[in-house]
């Protein structure tokens, strides 16, 4: 059996050594962000290594293990987490670096998607097209994230189709727009006018989910290259403070999410996630801050 | 046992003085290194600084009568368990912040020095594998959630990065090999070199082979590229306790183990107490490291 019958079975996993506690350090790129927008942390610096989604353009693939932070595959046991510490520092300026997190399960992109190529349909590979190419891993639908692979000079606007949750192709998208980025990693998709910035594209009516991309259409040019992303979202979480020392002032704060007590159950991580955050500052530029944390994990 | 409801905590600890304080404190011999961890055992402070001592390659269980460094806590209490209460802590240095503070359970090391440091090729290790034998070295039988971690043991290493792969026996006596990671040139006293804010590198503890949950024998360390030019370490084989953030400098931060989920870790008869510290930037040399906890026991 998997999963827990009961708390005592979730607390006995660390005396049997039925446990993985992991460690990250990320540091966001020295162009600024916007307030409000979101970044992709498995695109900059640190451990793991950084993910620039370097493969063959439009062309669907897996982001590779070694980007994702490091846990055991444990099946047929499943594991979840135990808990989740943060905390930020921003050592570059005195903005804040306080913000919103998502831990997610990378699952397929699309690299080096041109939102300068105005009414051109820009056509996906996908395992149907040629099965030397994944198909979506662990899940049968996530959620698409669009991650700047450059600056990107002005407001662009898209659709894209897809396959929906239930295997349904032909979908169609809402209209996201693309805005002005200053560098990559920099999650490049707002719906409104482009600045109501959302972490995951607003998907055609009905729909929860997309198993693959088939094609992308700008119809207003945004000046840079995007990378369309399918994540399955793990767990929501905050840093309440960014830690640091202003005119001799030390102040700071750490936040931890214990699974159970703080919400409920304990979210699965999947045998083969590849596992980094979303974030969105809430004031001021994320430039050149960074993120720490502790990951632990339990299996049955 | 333990206890048996919070009042039976309680009056164990204020009728039966089952219980106590301790405290610890360290001064950083150099500088950290951005986005790594370190052994605080090997600096100066309280307790004393440990040197390692021991045949090169040759395993050295450790318990609460080391002589080099443990911190006690009032001896065995078996049939009885001791746990954590509380911990705290607080970093005081210029620069690192944020910090964490990891208390783990040193079980034992494997030293390594001068060309089992500076040059490549496997190193055989002599080590009398973890058992049941409820032995204080077998603390945690057939070395159930042991980790494993290699750190810089004297001095700071020499120059040049090589590759580092450790073979060990699992719980089950199976043979099992670390994730290969890349070590760092000139990591200071303490240093854990498999980790760091790099490709290749495991923070805190080196990944095992999928399905181990646990380390029972060291058997080799395997040094591939090119070697160290000097230093010594050790493969430290230990248990993860709990993880405290310190979030900037001297501010003092306290965690309540009795309210978490799983609450209360064990501190088993014989554990040896050591502390790890990550630093997300590189910590001031001389920076000052304080820890305490609180410890109680039933039965």
């Amino acid at each position: 059996m998997s999963g827990f019958g009961s708390v005592s079975e979730f607390a006995a996993c660390d005396a049997a050594g039925q446990t993985w506690l992991t460690q990250f350090r990320k540091t966001v790129a020295s162009a600024a962000t916007t307030t409000g927008a979101w970044v992709d942390y498995s695109y900059f610096a640190g451990s793991p290594a950084a993910n620039f989604y370097a493969s063959s353009p439009y062309v669907a693939a897996e982001v590779e293990a070694d980007k994702g932070i490091k846990l055991p595959s444990v099946s047929p046991a499943t594991q979840h987490m135990r808990l989740l510490n943060v905390m930020t520092a921003n050592t570059a300026s005195t903005a804040n670096s306080r913000q919103r997190l998502i831990l997610c399960d990378y699952l397929l992109y699309y690299p080096f998607i041109d939102t300068d190529a105005v009414g051109e349909v820009q056509v996906m590979t996908n395992t149907v097209d040629d099965d030397a190419v994944p198909s979506i891993p662990r899940y049968t639908s996530g959620l698409v994230v669009a991650v700047g692979q450059s600056a990107a000079s002005t407001t662009g606007i898209f659709t894209f189709t897809y396959t929906n949750q239930d295997g349904v192709g032909g979908r169609v998208s809402q209209a996201s727009y693309t805005f002005v980025v200053a560098g990559g990693g920099q999650v490049a998709a707002a719906s409104g006018t482009g600045a109501s910035y959302n972490p995951f594209l607003p998907l055609q009516a009905g729909d929860s989910g997309v198993q693959s991309i088939e094609s992308v259409t700008f119809t207003q040019a945004g000046g840079g290259l995007i990378a369309l992303v399918i994540v399955k979202p793990l767990f929501h979480g905050y840093v309440t403070q960014e830690c640091r020392t202003t005119s001799g002032v030390a102040f700071g704060a750490a936040d931890e999410f214990q699974s159970i007590i703080n919400h409920a159950g304990a979210p699965q991580i999947k045998d083969g996630a590849v596992l980094s955050f979303l974030g969105q500052g809430s004031q001021g530029s994320l430039a050149s801050s960074q993120l720490v944390g502790v990951l632990q994990t339990v299996w049955n | 046992m333990g206890w048996t409801s919070q009042d039976d905590l309680i009056n164990q600890l204020t009728t039966n003085g089952k219980g106590d304080v301790v405290t610890m404190t360290k001064t950083l011999n150099s500088a950290g290194t951005a986005g790594a961890w370190t052994l605080l055992s090997p600096h100066n402070g309280w307790p004393i600084a440990s040197t390692f001592a021991g045949t090169d390659l040759t395993y050295v269980p450790t318990d609460d009568t080391w002589s080099q460094g443990t911190i006690y806590t009032g001896g065995d209490v078996s049939t009885a368990t001791k746990h954590f209460l509380t911990a705290g802590g607080q970093v005081t240095a210029a620069a690192g912040a944020p910090w964490y503070i990891m208390a783990i359970d040193l079980v034992g090391y494997v030293p390594l020095t001068t060309t089992n440091v500076s040059t490549t090729g496997t190193k055989t290790v002599t080590m009398t594998a973890i058992g049941s034998s409820g032995s204080k070295g077998d603390r945690y039988p057939a070395g159930q959630g042991l980790r494993l971690f290699v750190a810089s043991s004297v001095g700071a290493m020499g120059a040049n990065a090589p590759t580092c792969i450790i073979n060990y026996l699992d719980t089950a006596g199976g043979a099992g090999a670390t994730t290969t990671f890349t070590s760092t040139a000139s990591m200071g006293v303490g240093q854990l070199l498999n980790t760091g804010a790099a490709a290749n590198k495991y923070n805190p503890f080196l990944p095992l082979a999928a399905g181990d949950t646990g380390v029972s024998d060291i058997v080799s360390l395997v040094w591939a590229g090119t070697a160290h030019a000097s230093g010594s370490v050790i493969i430290g084989l230990c248990k993860p306790l709990w993880t405290l953030p310190l979030p900037a400098t001297g501010l003092y931060s306290k965690m309540d183990l009795v309210n978490a989920l799983p609450s209360l870790p064990q501190i088993k008869d014989g554990a040896n107490i050591q502390f790890l510290l990550f630093q997300t930037g590189a910590t001031t040399s001389a920076g000052t490291v304080n820890v305490d906890f609180h410890y109680g026991y039933g039965g």
